[in-house]
């Protein structure tokens, strides 16, 4: 089983121990490394002929490589954040520009997001991670956790949403008015609302969004 | 030891009467005390013919001396400062990546064809070093300026450690490196995992990483 720890805030160590582990990571994203590593970029990143076609058609492009060895393998893009999630057997949800890196034994997967996605700049796809083992998800300044209730439901601007794990429904909602049509929008024209019981991960930057101009 | 770490993108030098200090021109960020900048015509430390070779090799970063006493801040365009001490050893980073050093050190221009000849050439282009790069040597200590944070990862003899070109930072000890290439059919194809080059260093010493593939 590969062996994730956090080198500082933005360097991401993933020691394998040779034999099948494995890691799956963002192309490009290794900054060094030590022993012995082999790179191998995945066709379409899905499973088998079925995810890469699902992956063409959705523009859901994660391109991930897989990482195979013996060693420490290091880990960083473009000075990101990073923040490690450990799953047992739980699904994750995540934007494909946000994922740095699965541990081999976990499933990757697209869904669909509706309104949503056209919203947060990502198209109407959205990547879901599945199984048993540790992810490393990647921000634009350190990610906050923020836990969504059935009391307290949660409204994320989304171009700062990251990821969300848990039973949560979510929903699109905006606050377009006379004002925003004026010209005189405050940019929090559109939300996603998370209703459940969950966490959402927010990133402390905003991405260029299709709300974020109006 | 004369630079303290502020913050992670920010460093305090002391100053005192005598010694002297370089530092990359316009880094200074503030100054207590009384300390006098003056821009270093020459690069650094040397005389003309050092001059001659820095501009001739393209490794002559603007310097100014800074001297007097007191202590000056040092920072530059929002980068992450680590400060790397000498004791002995020769570091080796390019020189716009170098924003102070102490004027105890030994500043000279190491051509990357000597080591290694041809392929030495072929992977300073890769790693956009140049076919120059600068080294400092003695006991002192220099800061050295990445973007994102910088991890030191150790080299000892039998664990080489491989690094992408493009997130080196600097080097230290007593360490040979060779550009390593997995090129495959796959690169051919356009199918490659974007790391097909990689630098491989052994020997003895440490290697600096950033935490990121961008350059300054």
């Amino acid at each position: 089983m590969a062996q994730f720890r956090l080198e500082g805030t933005k360097v991401l160590a993933v020691t394998l121990g040779g034999g099948g582990d494995a890691v799956k990571a963002k192309n490009g994203s290794m900054v060094a490394y030590d022993g012995e590593m082999a790179f191998k970029k995945m066709s379409g990143g899905g499973e088998g002929v079925r995810g890469m076609v699902t992956r063409r058609i959705t523009g859901e492009q994660l391109t991930v490589m897989e990482v195979k060895g013996q060693g420490t393998c290091y880990f960083a893009d473009r000075a990101a954040d990073i923040a490690l999630v450990r799953l047992s057997g739980e699904k994750l949800h995540v934007e494909a520009s946000n994922l740095l890196c699965t541990d081999g034994g976990l499933r990757t997967g697209t869904s669909f997001t509706g309104l949503r996605g056209a919203s947060q700049g990502n198209g109407l796809f959205t990547t879901t991670v599945e199984g048993t083992g540790q992810a490393a998800l990647m921000s634009d300044g350190p990610a906050v956790l923020l836990r969504v209730t059935p009391h307290t439901p949660l409204q994320v601007d989304p171009g700062a949403y990251v990821a969300h794990q848990g039973n949560l429904r979510q929903s699109f909602q905006s606050g377009v008015n006379f004002r925003t049509l004026m010209g005189e929008g405050s940019g929090e024209a559109f939300q996603i609302r998370f209703e459940g019981e969950g966490v959402v991960y927010v990133q402390p930057s905003e991405r260029n969004t299709l709300g974020g101009e109006v | 030891m004369p630079f303290r770490e502020l913050s992670g993108k920010l460093v305090e030098a002391r100053v005192v009467p005598g010694q002297r200090m370089f530092s990359q021109r316009g880094a200074m960020v503030g100054y207590t005390g009384e300390v006098t900048f003056t821009p270093n015509m020459q690069g650094g430390q040397g005389g003309l013919m050092s001059m001659i070779g820095r501009r001739v090799a393209g490794e002559a970063a603007p310097l100014m001396t800074v001297e007097g006493d007191g202590t000056v801040m040092f920072g530059h365009g929002g980068h992450h400062i680590q400060v790397i001490e000498l004791d002995g050893d020769t570091l080796c980073v390019e020189a716009d990546r170098l924003l102070a050093f102490d004027g105890s050190l030994q500043q000279g221009t190491l051509f990357l064809g000597r080591d290694g000849g041809v392929m030495g050439m072929v992977r300073g282009q890769v790693s956009g070093q140049g076919l120059f790069t600068t080294t400092l040597a003695g006991k002192g200590s220099a800061a050295v300026m990445a973007h994102g944070g910088i991890i030191q990862l150790p080299i000892s003899p039998g664990r080489p450690v491989h690094v992408d070109p493009q997130a080196y930072v600097a080097h230290f000890g007593d360490v040979r490196n060779k550009l390593s290439s997995a090129l495959g059919w796959r690169d051919m194809v356009g199918r490659g995992s974007g790391e097909a080059f990689q630098l491989e260093l052994s020997g003895s010493g440490a290697v600096f990483v950033q935490a990121s593939e961008e350059k300054l």
